[in-house]
Protein backbone atom coordinates (compact mmCIF):
# COMPACT_ATOMS: atom_id res chain seq x y z
CA UNK A 1 0.00 0.00 0.00
CA UNK A 2 1.56 3.48 -0.81
CA UNK A 3 1.12 6.34 1.70
CA UNK A 4 -2.09 7.42 -0.21
CA UNK A 5 -3.62 4.57 0.04
CA UNK A 6 -2.48 4.41 3.77
CA UNK A 7 -4.10 7.65 4.34
CA UNK A 8 -7.26 7.38 2.34
CA UNK A 9 -7.91 4.12 4.12
CA UNK A 10 -7.73 5.88 7.77
CA UNK A 11 -9.90 8.71 6.27
CA UNK A 12 -12.23 6.32 5.26
CA UNK A 13 -12.39 4.58 8.90
CA UNK A 14 -12.65 7.76 10.07
CA UNK A 15 -16.07 8.83 8.47
CA UNK A 16 -17.49 5.41 8.87
CA UNK A 17 -16.90 5.79 12.53
CA UNK A 18 -18.97 9.43 12.18
CA UNK A 19 -21.46 8.33 10.27
CA UNK A 20 -22.10 5.18 12.43
CA UNK A 21 -22.18 7.86 15.31
CA UNK A 22 -24.48 10.12 13.66
CA UNK A 23 -26.38 7.26 12.56
CA UNK A 24 -27.31 5.33 15.70
CA UNK A 25 -27.99 8.46 17.59
CA UNK A 26 -30.76 10.00 15.45
CA UNK A 27 -32.21 6.39 15.50
CA UNK A 28 -32.13 7.03 19.08
CA UNK A 29 -33.31 10.17 18.91
CA UNK A 30 -36.89 8.32 16.51
CA UNK A 31 -37.42 6.38 19.29
CA UNK A 32 -36.86 8.43 22.49
CA UNK A 33 -40.25 9.43 22.61
CA UNK A 34 -41.37 5.32 23.44
CA UNK A 35 -39.09 5.34 26.50
CA UNK A 36 -41.02 8.51 27.73
CA UNK A 37 -43.72 7.93 30.84
CA UNK A 38 -47.23 8.42 30.00
CA UNK A 39 -46.77 8.61 26.09
CA UNK A 40 -44.29 6.02 25.58
CA UNK A 41 -44.54 2.24 26.63
CA UNK A 42 -44.47 0.75 30.20
CA UNK A 43 -42.15 -1.19 30.18
CA UNK A 44 -39.94 1.03 28.45
CA UNK A 45 -40.43 3.55 31.07
CA UNK A 46 -39.73 1.14 33.71
CA UNK A 47 -36.24 0.08 31.79
CA UNK A 48 -35.73 3.44 32.21
CA UNK A 49 -36.13 4.04 35.64
CA UNK A 50 -33.60 1.01 36.45
CA UNK A 51 -31.05 2.76 34.03
CA UNK A 52 -31.64 5.44 36.23
CA UNK A 53 -31.09 3.70 39.41
CA UNK A 54 -27.79 2.03 37.53
CA UNK A 55 -26.45 5.17 35.97
CA UNK A 56 -27.16 8.24 38.45
CA UNK A 57 -28.25 6.75 42.19
CA UNK A 58 -25.63 4.36 42.67
CA UNK A 59 -23.09 7.34 40.98
CA UNK A 60 -24.07 9.71 43.52
CA UNK A 61 -21.78 8.95 46.57
CA UNK A 62 -19.21 8.72 44.43
CA UNK A 63 -19.15 12.51 42.23
CA UNK A 64 -20.39 13.29 45.58
CA UNK A 65 -17.29 12.84 47.22
CA UNK A 66 -15.01 13.67 44.63
CA UNK A 67 -16.96 17.10 44.42
CA UNK A 68 -16.42 17.91 48.09
CA UNK A 69 -12.65 16.69 47.95
CA UNK A 70 -12.26 18.93 45.03
CA UNK A 71 -14.17 21.95 46.09
CA UNK A 72 -11.41 21.17 49.29
CA UNK A 73 -8.29 20.86 47.53
CA UNK A 74 -9.40 23.70 45.14
CA UNK A 75 -10.32 26.30 48.82
CA UNK A 76 -6.91 25.01 50.22
CA UNK A 77 -4.91 25.57 46.94
CA UNK A 78 -6.26 29.32 46.08
CA UNK A 79 -6.89 30.14 49.82
CA UNK A 80 -2.10 29.70 49.93
CA UNK A 81 -2.03 32.40 47.46
CA UNK A 82 -4.86 34.42 47.93
CA UNK A 83 -4.32 35.32 51.55
CA UNK A 84 -0.79 36.94 50.77
CA UNK A 85 -2.97 39.38 48.26
CA UNK A 86 -5.12 39.46 51.15
CA UNK A 87 -8.02 38.63 49.36
CA UNK A 88 -9.37 35.31 51.65
CA UNK A 89 -13.17 36.11 50.63
CA UNK A 90 -12.54 35.52 46.96
CA UNK A 91 -12.60 31.91 47.80
CA UNK A 92 -15.76 31.88 47.86
CA UNK A 93 -15.99 33.24 44.56
CA UNK A 94 -13.62 30.94 42.78
CA UNK A 95 -15.47 28.38 44.19
CA UNK A 96 -18.63 29.22 43.82
CA UNK A 97 -17.99 30.17 39.93
CA UNK A 98 -15.16 27.16 39.28
CA UNK A 99 -17.64 24.60 40.63
CA UNK A 100 -20.89 25.18 39.24
CA UNK A 101 -19.44 26.49 35.27
CA UNK A 102 -16.48 23.77 35.30
CA UNK A 103 -15.74 21.38 37.60
CA UNK A 104 -19.48 20.45 38.83
CA UNK A 105 -20.15 18.85 35.35
CA UNK A 106 -16.39 17.78 34.85
CA UNK A 107 -15.84 15.85 37.57
CA UNK A 108 -19.39 14.05 37.23
CA UNK A 109 -19.23 13.30 33.62
CA UNK A 110 -15.65 11.71 34.35
CA UNK A 111 -17.00 9.47 37.43
CA UNK A 112 -19.92 8.90 35.23
CA UNK A 113 -17.90 7.85 32.19
CA UNK A 114 -15.86 5.73 34.44
CA UNK A 115 -18.62 3.80 35.82
CA UNK A 116 -21.27 3.84 33.05
CA UNK A 117 -19.41 3.92 29.81
CA UNK A 118 -17.77 0.96 30.46
CA UNK A 119 -21.00 -0.90 32.36
CA UNK A 120 -23.11 0.36 29.26
CA UNK A 121 -20.27 -1.00 26.69
CA UNK A 122 -19.98 -4.02 28.71
CA UNK A 123 -23.91 -4.91 29.09
CA UNK A 124 -24.55 -4.34 25.03
CA UNK A 125 -21.24 -6.06 23.99
CA UNK A 126 -22.16 -9.09 25.94
CA UNK A 127 -25.76 -8.88 24.29
CA UNK A 128 -24.11 -8.74 21.27
CA UNK A 129 -21.54 -11.89 21.84
CA UNK A 130 -24.66 -13.94 23.43
CA UNK A 131 -26.64 -13.28 20.17
CA UNK A 132 -29.35 -11.44 22.20
CA UNK A 133 -29.59 -8.73 20.01
CA UNK A 134 -30.05 -11.05 16.99
CA UNK A 135 -32.75 -13.12 19.26
CA UNK A 136 -34.86 -9.49 19.54
CA UNK A 137 -34.01 -8.69 15.64
CA UNK A 138 -35.81 -12.04 14.84
CA UNK A 139 -38.22 -11.53 17.49
CA UNK A 140 -39.88 -8.57 15.47
CA UNK A 141 -38.65 -5.93 18.72
CA UNK A 142 -36.28 -3.27 17.92
CA UNK A 143 -32.84 -3.32 19.44
CA UNK A 144 -32.62 0.10 19.55
CA UNK A 145 -35.65 0.97 21.25
CA UNK A 146 -35.39 -2.11 23.70
CA UNK A 147 -31.73 -1.71 25.11
CA UNK A 148 -30.34 2.04 23.96
CA UNK A 149 -33.07 4.02 24.08
CA UNK A 150 -33.97 3.61 28.21
CA UNK A 151 -30.12 4.17 28.94
CA UNK A 152 -30.15 7.87 26.89
CA UNK A 153 -33.11 8.64 28.77
CA UNK A 154 -31.69 7.47 31.66
CA UNK A 155 -28.47 9.49 31.30
CA UNK A 156 -30.21 12.68 29.83
CA UNK A 157 -32.14 12.87 33.47
CA UNK A 158 -30.12 11.85 36.02
CA UNK A 159 -26.80 13.18 34.42
CA UNK A 160 -27.83 17.19 35.05
CA UNK A 161 -29.30 15.83 38.65
CA UNK A 162 -26.05 14.73 39.44
CA UNK A 163 -24.31 17.75 38.19
CA UNK A 164 -26.45 19.87 40.46
CA UNK A 165 -25.90 17.97 43.81
CA UNK A 166 -22.20 17.13 43.00
CA UNK A 167 -21.71 21.26 42.33
CA UNK A 168 -23.72 21.64 45.45
CA UNK A 169 -21.14 19.28 47.34
CA UNK A 170 -18.00 21.08 45.89
CA UNK A 171 -19.52 24.44 46.99
CA UNK A 172 -20.50 22.94 50.47
CA UNK A 173 -16.35 22.10 50.86
CA UNK A 174 -15.31 25.76 50.36
CA UNK A 175 -17.65 26.40 53.41
CA UNK A 176 -16.46 23.79 55.41
CA UNK A 177 -12.68 25.05 54.66
CA UNK A 178 -13.99 29.14 55.50
CA UNK A 179 -15.64 28.29 58.42
CA UNK A 180 -12.63 26.40 59.72
CA UNK A 181 -10.29 29.02 58.39
CA UNK A 182 -12.44 31.91 58.86
CA UNK A 183 -14.95 31.08 61.05
CA UNK A 184 -17.26 31.94 58.39
CA UNK A 185 -20.87 31.19 59.16
CA UNK A 186 -22.99 29.09 56.39
CA UNK A 187 -25.38 32.59 56.05
CA UNK A 188 -22.31 34.59 54.83
CA UNK A 189 -21.12 32.11 52.90
CA UNK A 190 -24.32 31.42 51.10
CA UNK A 191 -25.18 34.88 50.70
CA UNK A 192 -21.82 35.44 48.95
CA UNK A 193 -22.43 32.66 46.61
CA UNK A 194 -25.22 33.20 45.69
CA UNK A 195 -23.56 36.69 44.52
CA UNK A 196 -21.29 35.01 42.99
CA UNK A 197 -23.13 33.19 40.67
CA UNK A 198 -25.36 33.77 38.29
CA UNK A 199 -28.12 32.47 35.81
CA UNK A 200 -26.39 31.67 33.12
CA UNK A 201 -23.43 30.17 34.70
CA UNK A 202 -26.43 27.48 36.20
CA UNK A 203 -27.54 26.91 32.66
CA UNK A 204 -24.43 26.70 31.27
CA UNK A 205 -23.65 23.78 33.55
CA UNK A 206 -27.07 22.04 32.69
CA UNK A 207 -26.12 22.55 28.71
CA UNK A 208 -23.09 21.11 29.52
CA UNK A 209 -24.10 18.01 31.66
CA UNK A 210 -26.31 17.11 28.63
CA UNK A 211 -23.52 17.17 25.93
CA UNK A 212 -21.85 14.83 28.21
CA UNK A 213 -24.39 12.38 28.91
CA UNK A 214 -24.87 12.51 25.39
CA UNK A 215 -21.42 11.39 24.74
CA UNK A 216 -21.12 9.50 27.23
CA UNK A 217 -23.85 6.80 26.83
CA UNK A 218 -23.52 7.62 22.80
CA UNK A 219 -20.27 6.12 23.47
CA UNK A 220 -21.08 3.47 25.47
CA UNK A 221 -23.37 1.93 23.45
CA UNK A 222 -21.48 2.27 19.88
CA UNK A 223 -18.77 0.31 21.42
CA UNK A 224 -20.75 -2.68 22.63
CA UNK A 225 -22.46 -2.88 19.67
CA UNK A 226 -19.41 -2.95 18.07
CA UNK A 227 -18.37 -5.66 19.88
CA UNK A 228 -17.29 -8.73 17.25
CA UNK A 229 -16.25 -12.34 18.11
CA UNK A 230 -15.79 -13.95 21.31
CA UNK A 231 -16.41 -12.51 25.37
CA UNK A 232 -12.78 -11.12 25.30
CA UNK A 233 -13.50 -8.42 22.86
CA UNK A 234 -16.41 -7.51 25.59
CA UNK A 235 -13.15 -6.12 27.55
CA UNK A 236 -11.95 -4.65 24.52
CA UNK A 237 -14.90 -2.54 24.10
CA UNK A 238 -15.26 -1.73 27.65
CA UNK A 239 -11.60 0.00 27.91
CA UNK A 240 -12.44 1.79 24.75
CA UNK A 241 -15.50 3.07 25.83
CA UNK A 242 -14.13 4.77 29.11
CA UNK A 243 -11.34 5.88 27.09
CA UNK A 244 -13.43 7.60 24.35
CA UNK A 245 -15.92 9.00 26.69
CA UNK A 246 -13.36 10.27 28.86
CA UNK A 247 -11.35 12.11 26.06
CA UNK A 248 -14.40 13.53 24.15
CA UNK A 249 -16.12 14.81 27.50
CA UNK A 250 -12.83 16.89 27.89
CA UNK A 251 -13.12 18.07 24.50
CA UNK A 252 -16.38 18.87 24.14
CA UNK A 253 -15.94 20.70 27.74
CA UNK A 254 -13.06 22.85 25.84
CA UNK A 255 -14.60 23.30 23.18
CA UNK A 256 -18.37 24.11 25.13
CA UNK A 257 -16.10 26.17 27.37
CA UNK A 258 -14.39 28.16 24.44
CA UNK A 259 -18.21 29.66 22.97
CA UNK A 260 -19.03 30.14 25.62
CA UNK A 261 -15.86 32.44 26.23
CA UNK A 262 -15.76 34.11 22.72
CA UNK A 263 -19.81 34.93 22.87
CA UNK A 264 -18.64 37.30 25.72
CA UNK A 265 -20.63 34.95 28.18
CA UNK A 266 -18.35 34.71 31.05
CA UNK A 267 -16.73 38.04 30.66
CA UNK A 268 -16.26 39.70 34.12
CA UNK A 269 -19.83 41.18 35.76
CA UNK B 1 -51.52 -21.45 13.82
CA UNK B 2 -52.56 -22.12 10.59
CA UNK B 3 -52.70 -19.94 7.54
CA UNK B 4 -54.48 -19.73 4.53
CA UNK B 5 -51.86 -19.91 1.68
CA UNK B 6 -50.09 -22.05 3.30
CA UNK B 7 -47.66 -24.17 1.45
CA UNK B 8 -48.94 -28.26 1.03
CA UNK B 9 -46.92 -30.90 2.48
CA UNK B 10 -43.19 -31.41 0.59
CA UNK B 11 -43.39 -27.54 -0.84
CA UNK B 12 -40.56 -25.81 0.16
CA UNK B 13 -40.96 -22.81 2.73
CA UNK B 14 -37.68 -21.84 2.77
CA UNK B 15 -35.65 -21.67 -0.36
CA UNK B 16 -32.35 -20.60 -0.78
CA UNK B 17 -31.39 -20.11 -4.08
CA UNK B 18 -27.06 -19.30 -5.47
CA UNK B 19 -26.21 -17.51 -1.94
CA UNK B 20 -22.84 -16.26 -2.41
CA UNK B 21 -21.10 -14.60 0.20
CA UNK B 22 -17.58 -13.39 1.62
CA UNK B 23 -15.84 -11.87 3.88
CA UNK B 24 -12.81 -9.72 2.22
CA UNK B 25 -11.18 -12.49 0.11
CA UNK B 26 -12.48 -15.33 2.20
CA UNK B 27 -15.55 -16.85 0.09
CA UNK B 28 -18.05 -17.84 3.43
CA UNK B 29 -20.74 -19.04 0.60
CA UNK B 30 -20.27 -20.16 -2.67
CA UNK B 31 -23.52 -20.59 -4.63
CA UNK B 32 -25.60 -22.27 -1.93
CA UNK B 33 -29.28 -23.83 -2.93
CA UNK B 34 -30.88 -25.21 -0.60
CA UNK B 35 -34.88 -25.94 -0.25
CA UNK B 36 -36.45 -26.53 3.49
CA UNK B 37 -39.82 -28.50 2.92
CA UNK B 38 -42.94 -28.22 5.09
CA UNK B 39 -43.24 -30.50 7.58
CA UNK B 40 -40.14 -31.91 7.69
CA UNK B 41 -36.61 -32.18 9.72
CA UNK B 42 -33.68 -30.91 7.75
CA UNK B 43 -30.54 -30.83 9.41
CA UNK B 44 -27.54 -28.90 8.19
CA UNK B 45 -24.10 -30.30 8.91
CA UNK B 46 -20.95 -28.61 8.45
CA UNK B 47 -17.53 -28.32 10.45
CA UNK B 48 -16.23 -25.08 11.81
CA UNK B 49 -15.74 -22.86 9.22
CA UNK B 50 -17.93 -24.23 7.00
CA UNK B 51 -20.36 -21.27 6.62
CA UNK B 52 -23.41 -22.89 8.43
CA UNK B 53 -24.00 -19.69 10.77
CA UNK B 54 -23.59 -17.58 8.06
CA UNK B 55 -25.85 -19.28 5.87
CA UNK B 56 -28.37 -19.34 9.00
CA UNK B 57 -27.64 -15.32 9.83
CA UNK B 58 -28.58 -14.98 5.69
CA UNK B 59 -31.89 -16.90 6.59
CA UNK B 60 -32.99 -14.71 9.28
CA UNK B 61 -32.43 -11.66 7.52
CA UNK B 62 -29.64 -10.53 9.84
CA UNK B 63 -27.20 -10.55 6.75
CA UNK B 64 -27.64 -9.43 2.91
CA UNK B 65 -26.08 -12.00 0.75
CA UNK B 66 -23.67 -10.79 -2.45
CA UNK B 67 -26.10 -12.57 -4.96
CA UNK B 68 -28.83 -15.07 -4.87
CA UNK B 69 -32.24 -15.09 -2.91
CA UNK B 70 -33.83 -16.31 -0.09
CA UNK B 71 -37.58 -17.20 0.13
CA UNK B 72 -39.24 -17.89 2.47
CA UNK B 73 -43.26 -18.62 2.28
CA UNK B 74 -42.69 -16.70 -0.95
CA UNK B 75 -41.27 -13.70 0.42
CA UNK B 76 -37.47 -12.89 -1.14
CA UNK B 77 -36.13 -11.91 1.89
CA UNK B 78 -33.30 -10.38 0.71
CA UNK B 79 -34.77 -7.73 -1.35
CA UNK B 80 -38.27 -7.54 0.83
CA UNK B 81 -38.85 -3.99 2.66
CA UNK B 82 -38.75 -3.69 6.48
CA UNK B 83 -42.17 -4.57 7.21
CA UNK B 84 -42.48 -7.86 4.97
CA UNK B 85 -39.16 -9.01 6.62
CA UNK B 86 -40.82 -8.62 10.06
CA UNK B 87 -43.91 -10.75 9.07
CA UNK B 88 -42.25 -13.35 7.94
CA UNK B 89 -39.62 -13.38 10.85
CA UNK B 90 -43.05 -13.48 13.05
CA UNK B 91 -43.53 -16.70 11.42
CA UNK B 92 -39.98 -17.84 12.30
CA UNK B 93 -38.67 -19.34 16.13
CA UNK B 94 -35.17 -19.38 16.53
CA UNK B 95 -32.97 -20.88 19.52
CA UNK B 96 -29.76 -19.65 19.59
CA UNK B 97 -26.70 -21.51 20.17
CA UNK B 98 -26.20 -20.04 23.73
CA UNK B 99 -30.09 -19.89 24.23
CA UNK B 100 -29.62 -15.74 23.79
CA UNK B 101 -32.13 -15.79 26.99
CA UNK B 102 -32.26 -12.08 28.57
CA UNK B 103 -30.33 -12.24 31.74
CA UNK B 104 -32.81 -9.47 33.22
CA UNK B 105 -36.26 -11.66 32.99
CA UNK B 106 -36.63 -14.94 34.59
CA UNK B 107 -37.38 -17.98 32.35
CA UNK B 108 -41.13 -17.22 32.07
CA UNK B 109 -40.50 -13.52 32.01
CA UNK B 110 -38.11 -14.69 28.92
CA UNK B 111 -40.94 -16.94 26.76
CA UNK B 112 -43.44 -13.76 27.90
CA UNK B 113 -41.51 -11.28 25.81
CA UNK B 114 -42.64 -11.53 22.49
CA UNK B 115 -46.18 -12.44 23.70
CA UNK B 116 -46.48 -9.45 25.49
CA UNK B 117 -44.44 -7.43 22.73
CA UNK B 118 -45.95 -8.34 20.07
CA UNK B 119 -49.75 -9.76 20.16
CA UNK B 120 -52.51 -8.10 22.59
CA UNK B 121 -52.47 -10.82 24.79
CA UNK B 122 -54.32 -10.18 28.36
CA UNK B 123 -51.96 -11.14 31.33
CA UNK B 124 -54.02 -14.26 32.26
CA UNK B 125 -53.69 -15.44 28.93
CA UNK B 126 -50.21 -14.91 28.09
CA UNK B 127 -49.49 -16.87 31.96
CA UNK B 128 -51.39 -19.50 30.48
CA UNK B 129 -49.36 -19.66 27.10
CA UNK B 130 -46.29 -19.63 28.87
CA UNK B 131 -47.17 -22.31 30.99
CA UNK B 132 -47.94 -24.36 28.05
CA UNK B 133 -44.78 -23.56 26.53
CA UNK B 134 -42.79 -24.82 29.13
CA UNK B 135 -44.96 -27.97 30.01
CA UNK B 136 -43.89 -28.91 26.53
CA UNK B 137 -40.04 -28.03 26.93
CA UNK B 138 -40.40 -29.76 30.34
CA UNK B 139 -39.44 -26.89 32.28
CA UNK B 140 -42.40 -25.88 34.13
CA UNK B 141 -41.40 -26.00 37.49
CA UNK B 142 -38.09 -23.94 36.44
CA UNK B 143 -40.55 -21.02 34.94
CA UNK B 144 -39.24 -18.69 38.09
CA UNK B 145 -35.36 -19.03 37.75
CA UNK B 146 -33.26 -16.57 36.09
CA UNK B 147 -30.93 -17.95 32.88
CA UNK B 148 -27.57 -18.18 34.65
CA UNK B 149 -29.15 -20.45 37.05
CA UNK B 150 -30.12 -22.42 34.59
CA UNK B 151 -27.95 -25.84 33.79
CA UNK B 152 -26.49 -25.94 29.88
CA UNK B 153 -29.52 -28.58 29.01
CA UNK B 154 -32.44 -26.21 30.24
CA UNK B 155 -31.36 -22.98 29.01
CA UNK B 156 -31.55 -24.53 25.38
CA UNK B 157 -34.70 -25.85 26.40
CA UNK B 158 -36.09 -22.22 27.25
CA UNK B 159 -34.59 -20.84 24.39
CA UNK B 160 -36.78 -23.44 22.52
CA UNK B 161 -39.46 -22.67 24.47
CA UNK B 162 -39.18 -18.97 23.62
CA UNK B 163 -38.68 -19.86 20.10
CA UNK B 164 -42.47 -21.25 20.07
CA UNK B 165 -44.30 -18.66 21.91
CA UNK B 166 -45.85 -17.42 19.00
CA UNK B 167 -46.34 -20.55 17.21
CA UNK B 168 -44.38 -20.30 14.90
CA UNK B 169 -44.53 -22.15 11.51
CA UNK B 170 -40.71 -22.98 11.30
CA UNK B 171 -38.19 -23.31 13.72
CA UNK B 172 -34.42 -22.85 13.74
CA UNK B 173 -32.50 -24.46 15.96
CA UNK B 174 -28.50 -23.47 15.77
CA UNK B 175 -26.50 -26.10 17.52
CA UNK B 176 -29.04 -27.79 19.78
CA UNK B 177 -26.64 -30.38 21.17
CA UNK B 178 -23.58 -28.28 21.46
CA UNK B 179 -22.03 -28.25 25.10
CA UNK B 180 -24.28 -30.70 26.29
CA UNK B 181 -23.54 -34.36 27.47
CA UNK B 182 -24.84 -37.33 25.92
CA UNK B 183 -28.46 -37.72 28.29
CA UNK B 184 -29.41 -34.36 27.98
CA UNK B 185 -28.44 -33.67 23.86
CA UNK B 186 -30.52 -36.97 23.54
CA UNK B 187 -33.39 -35.94 25.57
CA UNK B 188 -33.37 -32.49 23.41
CA UNK B 189 -33.41 -34.36 20.55
CA UNK B 190 -36.14 -36.09 21.60
CA UNK B 191 -38.08 -32.52 22.42
CA UNK B 192 -37.24 -32.08 18.44
CA UNK B 193 -39.16 -34.99 17.60
CA UNK B 194 -42.03 -34.47 19.82
CA UNK B 195 -42.48 -30.97 18.41
CA UNK B 196 -42.65 -32.04 15.37
CA UNK B 197 -45.15 -34.72 15.62
CA UNK B 198 -47.33 -32.49 17.78
CA UNK B 199 -46.93 -29.09 16.58
CA UNK B 200 -46.04 -29.94 12.46
CA UNK B 201 -43.50 -26.96 12.68
CA UNK B 202 -41.22 -27.15 9.83
CA UNK B 203 -37.57 -27.47 11.65
CA UNK B 204 -34.02 -26.45 10.35
CA UNK B 205 -31.37 -27.78 12.87
CA UNK B 206 -27.76 -26.49 12.48
CA UNK B 207 -25.01 -28.94 14.19
CA UNK B 208 -22.16 -30.89 14.10
CA UNK B 209 -23.48 -33.60 16.19
CA UNK B 210 -23.19 -36.64 13.88
CA UNK B 211 -25.55 -38.94 16.29
CA UNK B 212 -28.24 -36.26 17.30
CA UNK B 213 -27.82 -35.07 13.39
CA UNK B 214 -29.39 -39.00 11.99
CA UNK B 215 -31.64 -39.65 14.71
CA UNK B 216 -33.87 -36.45 14.51
CA UNK B 217 -33.19 -35.91 10.55
CA UNK B 218 -35.79 -36.84 7.64
CA UNK B 219 -33.28 -35.07 5.40
CA UNK B 220 -29.45 -33.54 6.23
CA UNK B 221 -27.29 -31.06 4.13
CA UNK B 222 -23.69 -30.44 4.40
CA UNK B 223 -21.98 -27.47 3.89
CA UNK B 224 -18.20 -27.58 3.02
CA UNK B 225 -15.74 -24.54 2.80
CA UNK B 226 -19.22 -22.64 1.70
CA UNK B 227 -20.50 -24.93 -0.83
CA UNK B 228 -23.16 -27.32 -0.22
CA UNK B 229 -21.85 -31.03 -1.09
CA UNK B 230 -24.54 -33.10 -0.40
CA UNK B 231 -28.87 -32.99 -0.07
CA UNK B 232 -30.55 -36.14 0.88
CA UNK B 233 -32.72 -38.40 2.68
CA UNK B 234 -30.58 -39.50 5.61
CA UNK B 235 -30.58 -43.22 4.52
CA UNK B 236 -28.86 -42.26 0.98
CA UNK B 237 -26.63 -39.27 3.03
CA UNK B 238 -24.84 -41.81 5.08
CA UNK B 239 -23.93 -44.03 1.67
CA UNK B 240 -22.60 -41.13 0.17
CA UNK B 241 -18.98 -41.84 -1.40
CA UNK B 242 -17.92 -38.18 -1.00
CA UNK B 243 -14.70 -37.58 0.53
CA UNK B 244 -15.12 -35.00 2.45
CA UNK B 245 -18.72 -36.31 3.57
CA UNK B 246 -16.76 -40.05 4.28
CA UNK B 247 -14.26 -38.04 6.04
CA UNK B 248 -16.68 -36.38 8.14
CA UNK B 249 -18.70 -39.12 8.77
CA UNK B 250 -15.65 -41.59 10.07
CA UNK B 251 -14.30 -38.83 12.10
CA UNK B 252 -11.01 -38.82 10.01
CA UNK B 253 -8.44 -36.06 10.79
CA UNK B 254 -7.29 -33.62 7.75
CA UNK B 255 -3.78 -34.01 8.26
CA UNK B 256 -1.61 -35.29 11.20
CA UNK B 257 0.10 -32.36 12.73
CA UNK B 258 2.88 -34.92 13.61
CA UNK B 259 3.05 -36.28 9.79
CA UNK B 260 3.83 -32.24 8.54
CA UNK B 261 6.49 -31.94 11.22
CA UNK B 262 8.38 -34.80 9.92
CA UNK B 263 7.93 -33.85 6.63
CA UNK B 264 8.98 -29.82 7.46
CA UNK B 265 12.29 -31.32 9.28
CA UNK B 266 13.06 -34.27 6.61
CA UNK B 267 13.02 -31.54 3.61
CA UNK B 268 14.86 -29.04 6.21
CA UNK B 269 17.55 -31.37 6.26
CA UNK B 270 17.93 -32.14 3.11
CA UNK B 271 18.40 -28.48 2.21
CA UNK B 272 20.80 -27.66 4.84
CA UNK B 273 23.24 -30.96 3.82
CA UNK B 274 23.21 -29.78 0.37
Amino acid sequence: MTFLEQVGQAAIVRVEDAGALTMQFWSVLCKLPRVLPFVGARRRWRSAVAQMLAIGASALPMSGIMSLCTGFILALQSASELRRYGALDFVVDLVAIGFTRELGPLITALSVSGRSASAISAEIGTMVVTEEIDALQVMGLDPVEFTLAPKYLAALITLPCLTILSTLCGIFAGFLFLAFSMDMSLRIYLLAVAEAILLRDVAFMLIKSLVFATIIVHVGCLEGLRVRGGPEAVGHSTTAAVVKSTFLVILADLVATAIFYLMGWSSLR
Amino acid sequence: MMNVGAAKDGDAVISIRGVSMSYGARRVLDHVDLDVRRGEILVLLGGSGSGKTTLLKHVLGLGKPEAGSITIYGVDITRCPRSELVAVRRRIGVAFQAGALFNSLSVEENVALPLRELTRLADSTIKLVVWMKLMAVGLSEAGSLYPPELSGGMRKRAAVARAMALDPEILILDEPSAGLDPIVSAELDELILFLKRSFGVTILVVTHELESAFHIADRVAMLYQGQLIAVDRKEQFMRNEHPRIRQFLDRQPDAAPGVAAEEFIASYLRGSRI
